[in-house]
């Protein structure tokens, strides 16, 4: 895939997970119970553990803080950065999908939405790093490897 | 061109596309040195918010939090909490490495007895269950012992407050003798004397009993008693103060 599409898929993927995040987020902020199919019961129960909150903020708005930096990061020149940021976002995703299964022992449809984007976004954002590094042309590898040797003969 | 001259040139490009290619290998491996920096770099800052963040209890030595005023002035009775002469008895069956146990005494049971137990309507008994693993069964027991000394309630809430992960290991000697030594009115060293006596023991038995008896599968659980009538239960639809009392004057009111 070329490193546009690439980064399109990111952007697109960062907007799709800031959605499934922002809405988590509301939900706990108003108290609401979250819409899942078959009933909310478990999703309730996930978001009303003690692993919903991290140092006191909630989770959602910590991945909804995330899907907007990945986002934010696309307009930097270095494609590290996106890939670090989504790197990070999928690890702890995996983490707290692993909490559901293993220590809440009840599945929120939305969280394992948001693990699945995460990672997808991951995948992508590492896939748009690596293009840039093996389609480096001669004058973008002189520039990161600040030679600047000029031949005169 | 002369022969030299052309001969000259091709090899100055050779020489020019032989380091053109040999820079595009160098920022090659830089560049995969930097992608694998930042996996790195990304499991380090994974790892430290698991292990600071949502799983995050307290270690064993460290000072409990304070305790709370939620049963200040309340009759306590063994695993009763309320007037002895209460209308209806509201029975929890909780473990105390629950995650979601805790998240009901920080969340809900203060609305719970601010509502229904200083006011007389409610009294409330707590079954204390150990089916979670080997911390349940250690906290079990010194809670077991506290209730001895009617000193239940307030030391479920201080080890609520001081919930470590589940079956890390937590529950030591250290951790609850701080999280006792946090509960106003324990006598520790009684507590840790009586702990593994008949009596204790007796206590734990008669909430699994209970709990079989009524079908109890999961934690928290509740069950409403009205007068002389049978145990029902008590099915909120989630764990906030708001949606319990619903259900529960739902209960009380029904006929």
């Amino acid at each position: 895939m070329s490193p546009r599409r690439l980064s399109l898929a990111v952007a697109a993927l960062s907007v799709i997970g800031a959605a499934i995040a922002g809405y988590l987020t509301w939900v706990h902020v108003a108290e609401l119970q979250p819409y899942c199919v078959g009933g909310g019961g478990a999703c309730e129960r996930v978001q009303s553990s003690p692993y919903a909150k991290l140092a006191g903020v909630p989770v959602a708005a910590i991945g909804l803080a995330g899907y907007l930096a990945v986002l934010a990061s696309l307009l930097l020149r270095d494609r590290s950065v996106t890939a670090f940021l989504a790197l990070v976002g999928a690890g702890f995703s995996a983490y707290l999908t692993y909490l559901e299964l293993a220590v809440i022992d009840a599945i929120c449809q939305w969280c394992v939405a948001s693990a699945v984007v995460m990672t997808a976004l991951a995948v992508a954002a590492v896939a748009r790093m690596y293009e840039s590094i093996v389609r480096q042309t001669p004058d973008e590898a002189a520039a990161a490897g600040g030679h600047t040797r000029r031949h005169v003969a | 061109m002369s022969s030299r001259a052309q001969q000259k040139a091709a090899a100055r490009q050779a020489r020019l596309e032989a380091e053109a290619a040999d820079r595009r290998r160098a920022a090659r491996r830089r560049g995969f040195a930097r992608l694998g920096a930042v996996s790195a770099l990304a499991l380090v800052v994974v790892v430290a918010a698991v292990v600071a963040g949502p799983t995050g209890g307290r270690d064993a030595g460290s000072p409990a939090p304070a305790a709370s005023a939620t049963f200040d002035g309340i009759p306590q009775d063994g695993i009763s909490l309320g007037s002895p002469t209460a209308p209806a008895v509201l029975t929890e069956f909780a473990d105390l490495q629950c995650p979601f146990c805790a998240t009901y005494a920080r969340d809900v049971l203060p609305a719970v007895i601010d509502r229904y137990v200083r006011s007389g309507r409610l009294r409330l008994e707590l079954q204390v269950l150990s089916f979670l693993g080997e911390d349940s069964v250690r906290a079990g027991a010194l809670a077991a012992a506290a209730a001895r000394q009617d000193r239940l309630w307030p030391f479920t809430d201080a080890v609520y407050r001081s919930q470590g992960p589940e079956n890390s290991g937590y529950a030591t000697d250290a951790f609850l003798r701080t999280t006792a030594e946090a509960t106003p009115g324990l006598d520790v060293a009684r507590a840790f004397g009586d702990r593994d006596r008949p009596r204790a023991l007796a206590t734990l038995a008669e909430a699994e009993r209970t709990a079989e008896a009524l079908g109890v599968d999961h934690t928290p659980s509740f069950h409403l008693r009205r007068g002389d009538g049978p145990a029902r239960p008590l099915e909120p639809s989630a764990l906030t103060a708001a949606a319990f009392t619903a259900a529960l004057d739902e209960a009380l009111a029904a006929r």
